[in-house]
């Protein structure tokens, strides 16, 4: 291995394991399959020990060695370490012995986990000398390579499907990034980004920069298993857009393992999709290996990937953790997002009532089991998301400046019990 | 994906990978097959009726599902016209990225 690849060894393809050296692109020539970055682990686990990482700053970089960039990194280093809870009031209302959230609401700087993914994207991108970066996204990973590109000066391209919210417009446009939005179906859509991206000499974050951004996820599954003592949880519950993040918080547990960072234990990876966008979950239910593609439906707009690039990944992992998916409608995550709010004080946006409304439904019917342990991922902020809320969360009680109406207000709820 | 583990693929031989990119007009396209197109000899039809090279790459087939990893490659107006075919037929076509819109 040649010293500027730090702790990689090549880029490799997950179908046939061809390799391919360390440039930016993300398909296998021969059967298109996925390529992923592969580590000398040797070499890392003489690096990487547990006083060795809780020496460094608290951020997502402690782990650096397990982060697909060859020199430190230069975008994004304060990202990651956000708060793992323990959740004891929400584990009370879900009858579960112990649950955690690991709170991506508040990662910096875009208030998603999106910006652990970017962060390692432009940081690898820098490294192979590109000077403008790009996305096509409908809202969190936009924001965060906005934010994250301004931070370092690189030009930006950001591309959005034409009927998105204003609000998620302006996340991006704040930045200064270049703000395209695409007429169209979401196919025409999504066939464009793939043109532009293989056409223009840009790093697209999550197409040709794939391989190094999706390792990015990575680095909450260390969090968690330092975070809880150096162990792993039996059960973690994640949300599942392309699938990716199940994929590789997976894939981090193992790496743990691999280092004899933490001991082995039984780990269940379990998968949470919106109701009106679940080909994973669907597919999960009904015992198959493949997906079908669907037209989403949903207020989680981050989960709605109709043909999720990694969901025959994230069934196998699942598959093989003895994992289990389910499904949830928007009444239920809007339940969900407002249950974790008043239980915990942490206010999740949709993709986060998902994952808490499926907790909810797997501890019901018992495939996670009452007396054991399960951390939930939220991956985003409610903030960006309060359309879906709106109106749900009941109004403010008005009254005039008057003590004796305040008091009279009380004295009424006190009787009727609110 | 359908990315079948069924399906046995020829190992060609291993040799120093390209790391150039495509050809402007070449597409790589996932084909998804609906079980009523399953039996179709669509990719024989869509060598007819455009001037497109048509070059398979991976498949599987089920009797739920059809999978195709396809490459096309011809003038971009040909290329566009056989993939606007293809979903007026039925079948769901996709950049082998996929999910290249995140949220």
């Amino acid at each position: 291995m040649e010293k500027h690849d730090g702790f990689m060894k090549a880029l490799k393809c997950r179908e046939c394991g061809r390799e391919y050296p360390l440039t930016a692109t993300h398909v296998c020539e021969y059967d298109f399959g996925p390529l992923e970055v592969a580590y000398d682990y040797d070499r890392i686990k003489k690096s990487l020990t547990r006083a060795a990482i809780e020496s460094r700053p608290k951020t997502m970089w402690r782990y650096r060695e397990l982060l697909p960039v060859a020199k430190d990194p230069t975008v994004g280093v304060q990202v990651g370490y956000t708060p793992l809870i323990k959740a004891d009031r929400l584990a009370k209302r879900l009858g579960i012995r112990e649950l955690w959230i690991k709170n991506d609401a508040v990662n910096y700087p875009t208030l998603s986990f999106k910006d652990r993914v970017v962060s390692v994207a432009l940081s690898r991108a820098r490294e192979l000398g590109f000077e403008t970066v790009a996305c096509a996204s409908t809202g969190n990973l936009a924001n965060s390579v906005a934010a994250n590109a301004a931070s370092v000066g690189l030009k930006s391209y950001v591309f959005i499907p034409s009927d998105l919210e204003q609000g998620k417009i302006l996340n991006s446009l704040v930045y200064g990034a270049n703000v395209i939005a695409i007429k169209g179906h979401y196919d025409e859509v999504n066939r464009l980004c793939a043109e532009i991206a293989g056409k223009f000499g840009w790093a697209f974050v999550n197409v040709n920069m794939r391989p190094y951004y999706a390792e990015g996820s990575k680095s909450m599954a260390y969090e968690i298993a330092e975070q809880l003592g150096w162990r792993l949880p039996q059960h973690t519950i994640i949300p599942m857009a392309s699938g990716s993040l199940l994929t590789k918080i997976h894939k981090g547990y193992q790496e743990f393992v691999k280092l004899g960072l933490v001991n082995e234990s039984e780990v269940h990876v379990h998968g949470a999709q919106a109701t009106g966008c679940s080909p994973i979950s669907t597919a999960q239910k009904a015992g198959l290996d493949f997906f079908k593609p669907v037209k989403p439906d949903t207020i989680a707009k981050s989960l709605a990937i109709g043909t999720p690039a990694d969901g025959f990944y994230a069934l196998k992992v699942m598959r093989e953790t003895a994992g289990a998916s389910e499904d949830v409608t928007d009444d239920e995550i809007r339940d969900a997002i407002k249950l974790l709010a008043e239980t915990e004080g942490i206010f999740a946006e949709t993709a986060g009532g998902v994952t808490v409304g499926v907790a909810k439904k797997l501890i019901a019917s018992g495939k996670i089991a009452r007396d054991s342990s399960a951390v939930i991922c939220v991956t985003g902020n409610g903030l960006k998301t309060l359309d879906a809320v709106q109106g749900h969360c009941g109004k403010p009680r008005e009254i005039k400046p008057s003590l004796r109406e305040f008091e009279a207000l009380l004295s009424q709820e006190e009787k009727v019990g609110v | 994906m359908a990315k079948a583990p069924t399906i046995k693929k020829t190992k060609a031989k291993a040799k120093a990978a390209p790391t150039t990119g495509l050809s402007p007009n070449r597409q790589r396209l996932w084909l998804m097959y609906p079980p009523k197109l399953i039996k179709e000899p669509l990719i024989w039809k869509l060598g007819h009726k455009f001037n497109v090279v048509t070059n398979i790459r991976q498949a599987s087939v089920t009797d739920e599902i059809g999978v195709v990893c396809l490459e096309l490659d011809g003038k971009r107006d040909d290329v566009q016209a056989a993939v606007e075919w293809l979903e007026k037929t039925g079948v769901n076509v996709e950049p082998v990225e996929m999910s290249a819109i995140a949220g």
